[in-house]
């Protein structure tokens, strides 16, 4: 007989007359890495939220270890052995990871912190879990891989039986996913059951043992790792045939749109983060740089776009005319558009509706900004087309941009830069964290976009959207760029490699 | 379509878990409730009060209200006290709402008055250009006052919250200083008052009187056509579109094209243009001469006026409106019990803090849970059953 770590049965959640839960079953195998999948908006944060404590289902049971148990808030979940590792790490800058992880559970001798005892205790969990955190550095110093680890360390040091990970690969490298993954395998032969919440297919079948697949809220599919294949798991998440693989069309390169020359980026504390690079992107072709993050690949980006200073010496044109010193409003006026990484961050305003955001910088790019008033018609049917054309799903364009999902923002942003006739578009991680049928749309626009005769410069951490999409592939490494002469032949593990050790280590693989 | 796809329930969803409604989508009419929500709860909570002090609770409201309202002669102190409210209001709005932390709008005022006072008094000039000269001594003064925290925040990444509210105590004790050592020459004004003021202004400085017999002033229309001007600029300017957009989110209107750098300079100018030209629409209005320290606590309590209107121009006039009843109620209420006017600063503290409640998400809060209670008896039942 199987023994389930945790089964959730019948739950229901329902918010007002929508229904985020319904009837919604999960049987999770103890020491197994069972995977929740759906696009977003599926319900598997709701889910998830209700047996973290978060939430409360309506109707439906918890049990775990075959005992219902009633799970009120957070606290009770951790008290029960569940522990959640949440997409946004929750860590106070300015501390040590030590009292990071003992945050609102501290060890306690009398009055005192017993760090010494919390010590030997994290030090225990390292060493049987194979984990290698620096308990005294700073958190804001630790990569981003690093610091996730800290959050897996910080939910084992609270006894967690069950560790349920909320897109736990959306910030990482293939490097750093394989280290994840290295690291979840260890806690399974620990005996741990681990929960993962992904719309990342590839990831699913590498490292599940089992499978629920989640779609408006009900589950459309119940089956293990072994028996799945991607088509397969895409019918089953978005309900129609998905394409997978980008269908590239030819290129015909053009006239020269973007040069760069010689350009050197410092970052805010003055270390020289991009050393002299040299780049061309010509219209009609796709230009991919990947590069592991924190290799300068930001900040390039933010010279290119204006957003940072180049510095002495370097230069760079936009079809033929320097644009070094000047700004983003005089770059996009000029016919450079930009899809920024962090869409949430500085893609929209989320407190604002959607035309405010649509607006941004479509009021200069288009001469609007010159005029002392706002044309609200002009800005209405501007947002209008916006939102039809890239499939937006909102109910108007006064509805706040805050109540999207992830991926309609992305296809917000996506949609107001592609609509404004720019001829070079930058875009850093154009479908981070979003789900396949947006992601397969984007790719879709940013394809017929060079076709139609743009230049497009993407930079993106997701290898494989670099390799599916770009006509030439550039390394970053160290600050550096490294063109791939024959980029579009490499294998994802062949790139991977001139990735993490630049040209000198990438030789190894010819 | 019978079904809704996912995305727009997740999206009511979420519209229905964050209510806090953005500038741009506020909604008027639960603005309405809310205001008389507020004003009852806290004259509820304040009967409490003048209970507990041995007055008559009903009495005591009723002079609260009639001080506030019951003849022109009232309602002009009551406009009196709603016009500061007003225009240092619109100071702090047009630096709030784009995430700019003014919060020397006392000091910029009382510059601001003491430019208008002086130039009120050592200049002589015909009616209006000596009032024109006299708001543009008081808004210079105050912009030039908010120059120096703005330069300290860009070149020096110094916070302008510090060093705005360093600059108050400055300014209280500058202006201190400069009237009663240079202006007064070291001596109480021969009439053997204890003020520290300058020299009444020249009649040529005032401005018209709204009522007569009250110090209510045509500073108020100057006051309301401001906030009504700041309202259209938002909303239909370009440049309020962008001061929106900056406050809501700085990183994406950089990105955007927005020069953030230029902007952040002129906002935060102007606000402090706008708060020098409140203390000195202060003088010539209403003391008719520069009077040490005079704004009190209204340099504070602005921004409270300002964040319960939640930074809209249009509910600032409102309660700017019902803070003046209040404060001229308070000086009645002072006049005629034993109550002291702080007994009215606390329901007026009380007012802002149930202003501040969003009543009608809460109404929805609860109302779904009772939902949640509903369904879950019959399905209990059932379970019971099986």
């Amino acid at each position: 007989m199987t023994e389930y770590a945790l089964t959730m049965t019948g739950i229901r959640k329902t918010f007002g007359s929508l229904v985020a839960n319904d009837d919604v079953d999960l049987y999770v195998r103890l020491g197994t890495i069972h995977a929740v999948i759906g696009e977003n908006g599926a319900g598997k944060s709701t889910l998830m939220s209700i047996l973290s404590g978060v939430q409360r289902a309506d109707r439906g049971t918890i049990s775990l270890g075959g005992r219902p148990v009633e799970i009120r808030s957070p606290t009770d979940a951790v008290a029960h052995g569940i522990g959640m590792v949440y997409q946004e790490f929750m860590q106070y800058p300015g501390l040590t990871v030590l009292d990071n992880i003992l945050m609102g559970y501290e060890q306690k001798k009398g009055p005192f912190i017993d760090r010494r005892g919390a010590r030997k205790r994290l030090g225990e969990i390292c060493r049987k879990y194979c984990f290698q955190i620096p308990l005294d550095s700073p958190v804001e110093k630790l990569p981003v891989a690093l610091l996730q680890q800290v959050e897996i360390v910080k939910v084992l040091y609270r006894d967690a039986r069950i560790l349920i990970l909320d897109e736990p690969t959306s910030v990482l490298t293939p490097q750093g996913i394989e280290g994840l993954f290295e690291a979840l395998r260890n806690l399974k032969a620990q005996g741990k059951t681990i929960l993962i919440i992904t719309h990342k297919l590839k990831e699913v079948l590498s490292i599940a043992d089992d499978i629920t697949v989640l779609k408006d809220g009900r589950v459309t599919g119940r089956l293990t790792a072994a028996e799945a294949d991607e088509p397969m798991l895409a019918r089953l998440m978005v309900g129609r045939d998905v394409m997978l693989q980008a269908d590239k069309l030819p290129c015909h390169p053009g006239e020269e749109l973007l040069r760069v020359e010689n350009l050197a980026v410092k970052d805010t504390v003055g270390v020289e983060r991009v050393k002299r690079v040299n780049l061309t992107v010509r219209a009609g072709e796709i230009v991919g740089i990947c590069g592991i993050a924190g290799s300068g690949e930001n900040e390039l980006v933010a010279a290119i776009v204006g957003l940072a200073d180049a510095e002495k010496g370097s230069r760079i044109l936009l079809k033929g005319e320097d644009i070094t010193a000047l700004s983003v409003a005089d770059r996009r006026a000029r016919g450079m558009g930009y899809v920024p990484q962090d869409r949430n961050r500085m893609g929209v305003n989320r407190q604002g509706s959607l035309w405010e955001t649509t607006l941004m910088g479509h009021h200069i790019a288009s001469g609007l900004f010159r005029q002392p008033l706002i044309n609200k018609k002009e800005a209405r049917s501007f947002s209008q087309d916006v939102v039809r054309n890239f499939g937006v799903k909102a109910q108007s364009i006064n509805d706040r941009v805050g109540a999207l999902s992830g991926g309609n923002v992305q296809k917000l942003v996506v949609g107001r830069e592609f609509s404004d006739h720019y001829q070079l578009m930058v875009m850093e991680d154009p479908t981070r964290g979003i789900d396949i049928g947006a992601i397969e749309f984007i790719w879709k626009e940013i394809i017929r976009y060079a076709a139609d005769g743009a230049g497009v410069l993407l930079v993106s951490h997701e290898l494989n959207e670099v390799m599916q999409l770009s006509d030439r592939i550039l390394v970053m490494h160290n600050g550096s760029l490294l063109e791939l002469e024959n980029g579009r032949d490499l294998t994802e593990k062949e790139i991977g490699l001139y990735m993490l050790g630049g040209a000198e280590y990438g030789s190894q693989v010819q | 379509m019978a079904h809704k796809s996912s995305e727009g329930r997740i999206k009511e969803l979420a519209g229905r878990l964050r209510p806090g409604p953005g500038f741009w989508t506020l909604q008027r009419h639960s603005n309405a409730v809310r205001y008389l929500l507020a004003v009852v709860l806290s004259l509820l909570v304040g009967c409490l009060l003048f209970l507990q002090q041995g007055e008559n609770p009903l009495y005591a409201t009723y002079v609260m209200f009639q001080g506030g309202l019951a003849n022109i002669v009232n309602i002009g102190t009551s406009i009196r006290w709603a016009t500061p409210c007003l225009i240092a209001g619109a100071a702090v709005v047009i630096a709030f709402l784009s995430g700019f932390q003014n919060m020397g709008i006392e000091g910029q005022m009382l510059v601001g008055a003491l430019a208008a006072g002086i130039v009120g008094y050592k200049v002589s000039l015909p009616h209006i250009p000596h009032l024109l000269l006299c708001f543009l001594a008081a808004g210079l003064a105050g912009a030039l006052y908010a120059l120096l925290p703005a330069l300290m925040r860009l070149y020096l990444n110094i916070s302008e919250l510090l060093v705005t509210i360093m600059l108050n105590f400055i300014a209280e004790f500058g202006t201190y200083y400069i009237v009663y050592w240079i202006l007064m020459g070291g001596t109480r004004s021969n009439t053997g008052a204890a003020a520290i003021k300058t020299e009444d202004i020249l009649e040529s400085a005032e401005m018209g009187t709204l009522i007569k017999g009250t110090t209510a002033s045509t500073a108020f229309l100057f006051g309301l056509i401001l906030l009504v001007v700041l309202q259209v600029v938002y909303k239909r300017t370009v440049i309020g579109y962008e001061a929106v957009q900056i406050g809501q989110n700085m990183e994406y209107a950089r990105a955007g094209g927005v020069n953030v750098v230029k902007r952040f300079f002129q906002i935060f100018l102007c606000s402090g243009f706008v708060a020098g030209l409140c203390g000195g629409m202060e003088v010539c209005g209403s003391y008719h001469y520069f009077l040490a320290n005079f704004p009190g606590n209204l340099g504070w309590e602005v921004f409270m006026v300002a964040n319960a209107a939640r930074y809209d121009p249009i509910a600032l006039i409102f309660i700017s409106c019902i803070w003046g009843v209040m404060k001229s109620g308070s000086l009645q209420l002072e006049r005629v019990t034993t109550l002291t006017r702080y007994s009215v600063n606390i329901i007026q503290m009380l007012f802002i803090l149930f202003v501040a409640v969003d009543y009608v998400g809460l109404y929805q809060k609860y109302k779904d849970r009772a939902r949640v209670r509903r369904e879950k008896k019959p399905a209990a039942k059932e379970g019971n059953q099986a």
